[in-house]
């Protein structure tokens, strides 16, 4: 019987040692790289949603008109901004400063809300960040750089916000598309 | 120190910062799982109260006002109950005059829906529709299915003037499917453009109501029906009417009975027949604007066509308000 270890069992043990703390290691590392991952993802998941119940929200209010005064559901219509009008108050006027404008803004790989004259950013980092415009057949409606004249705004009977947020560690974007009719065009 | 001693905290604070991960990533997972529970029932509301917007306005009958959906569900105005309003199960509200002008006549109702674990509550602006009638070619009083078509009736409902006012082939108070199942199977003697849009289910019109706003209003006679060329009248013509040559006419055509057509009638405007209409073999009924007809029988063994006439509708909506259709102006969502 021998006691104590020999050199070459403690080089041994220490190599083993080492593997596995190694291994515990790369496993916590890889635990804790997910974890951020998913939560990033997450947030980006919560944002787009966010962003998307808030267009919903105001899409679904434009135009608007308890007093009857012609208010148009769309005071600009462009392929990266509209602007939505309502009539909240019910004074048969729109206050170009309140809740009763509200823009949204695509630029610089930012979605904001614009309400009145405030920018409230909903959305960072987009991939993917436009508006589209459909006709009373569901058709797409081609929209000048410029935006669409009166006429045109008018013809609008669904618009359609798409939406691609990066989460940052994880490869795919969040995404998403949603159309929403305006409401009192049929 | 030995070696175990050394490696096993170290493999016990691994263990420790995994389980932390792991409860963290359950964590989120939960957090995120809820979130989309409540989304999922805030959207099944939303729908819900949508649902009951459509219904709400869908089942206003055509009419000159909207007291129906004011007066509450003894039908009456001035009375305790104006207002309440329950258009499915799951759905409350109450409507009421909305500020501002008296006109165009509107109804703002205020809807709560029940739907899964949600609740929404919705606004919503109802008007009458600035198109007279129900958007259809033939708005019927009865059921197509008993009527006999052994000639053939030509729909056109592609309007000139504005492509977004084409209109509906025919209306009448029946189910969707069996409109559909009929216009198949006539498929060979009503015939349809591409522009003519499907059938409608719809409320019979309110033809005695609107025979008497005719009489009110001090209509012509029969005579307004002349073989040349017609001016836009407000015509009446009680006890039914036979044409038996070929006659021109404009405006509204209220035909207080029968409508027997053995010979020609080329009309341009609204045409509202109380009771039978009938087209002899041979004979033909053209129309340019709409055919109303109430709970009399069709009968078409001759020619009957009729085609969409947005201008011709107006004209005739100008010498006698028409009825119309409740229709949404707006919507907002209140929580």
């Amino acid at each position: 019987m021998t006691r104590g270890s020999s050199l070459v069992e403690l080089l041994v043990a220490t190599m083993l040692g080492l593997a596995v703390l190694s291994v515990l290691t790369l496993v916590v590392g890889m635990g804790g790289r997910l974890l951020a991952a998913c939560g990033a993802r997450g947030e980006a998941e919560d944002t787009a949603a966010l962003a998307v119940e808030a267009f919903t929200f105001d899409a679904r209010r434009a135009g608007f008109d308890p007093c009857a005064a012609s208010v148009e559901a769309l005071a600009d219509a462009r392929p990266t901004r509209l602007a939505f009008l309502a009539d909240l108050d019910a004074s048969g006027a729109i206050d170009a400063a309140s809740e009763e404008t509200i823009a949204y803004v695509c630029a610089s790989g930012q979605l904001s809300r614009v309400v009145g004259r405030q920018s409230l950013p909903l959305a960072d980092r987009t991939t993917t960040c436009g508006f589209r415009y459909l006709d009373r057949t569901g058709a797409e409606i081609a929209v000048p750089a410029t935006g669409l004249d009166a006429g045109g705004r008018r013809a609008v009977r669904a618009v359609a916000i798409d939406l691609g947020l990066r989460s940052g560690l994880l490869h795919a974007a969040s995404a998403r598309s949603i159309v929403v009719a305006l409401r009192g065009r049929s | 120190m030995s070696r175990g001693a050394a490696v096993l905290p170290a493999a016990l604070a691994a263990i420790a910062v995994s389980a932390a991960l792991t409860a963290a990533v359950v964590e989120m997972t939960r957090v995120e799982l809820v979130l989309a529970r409540h989304r999922h029932a805030a959207t099944d509301a939303l729908l819900a109260a949508d649902a009951c917007v459509a219904e709400l306005v869908a089942d206003v009958a055509p009419a000159w006002d909207l007291d129906a959906l004011l007066a509450g569900p003894d039908g009456q105005r001035g009375t305790g109950d104006d207002g309440d309003i329950a258009p499915r199960p799951g759905c409350t509200g109450r409507t009421d005059v909305p500020p501002g002008p008296a006109a165009p006549a509107r109804v703002r109702a205020r809807l709560t829906a029940l739907g899964g674990r949600g609740k929404r509550t919705v606004e919503a602006i109802v008007r009458l529709s600035p198109v007279p009638g129900v958007g259809a070619l033939v708005w019927l009083g009865r059921s197509p299915v008993d009527a006999s078509i052994a000639g053939a009736i030509a729909l056109d409902g592609a309007d000139v003037a504005d492509p977004s006012a084409d209109a509906a082939s025919l209306a009448g108070p029946e189910w969707p499917e069996q409109l559909d199942a009929w216009l198949a199977a006539e498929a060979g003697r009503v015939v349809m453009t591409s522009r003519t849009r499907p059938p409608l289910t719809a409320a019979a019109p309110p033809v005695i109501a609107l025979g008497t706003r005719v009489q009110a209003a001090g209509p012509a006679g029969a005579e307004a029906l002349v073989p040349g060329t017609p001016v836009a009248l407000l015509t009446r013509v009680a006890g039914g009417l036979v044409v038996s040559a070929s006659l021109h006419g404009a405006g509204l055509l209220f035909v207080d009975g029968t409508l027997d057509i053995a010979g020609a009638l080329d009309f341009t405007g609204l045409v509202v027949v109380s009771g039978d209409l009938h087209v002899r073999p041979g004979a033909s009924l053209s129309i340019a604007g709409a055919l109303w007809t109430g709970a009399g029988t069709l009968v078409v063994d001759g020619g009957l066509a009729v085609r969409q006439d947005g201008a011709a509708l107006a004209a005739a909506d100008g010498l006698l308000p028409l009825p119309r259709t409740a229709v949404l102006l707006g919507q907002r969502d209140l929580g």
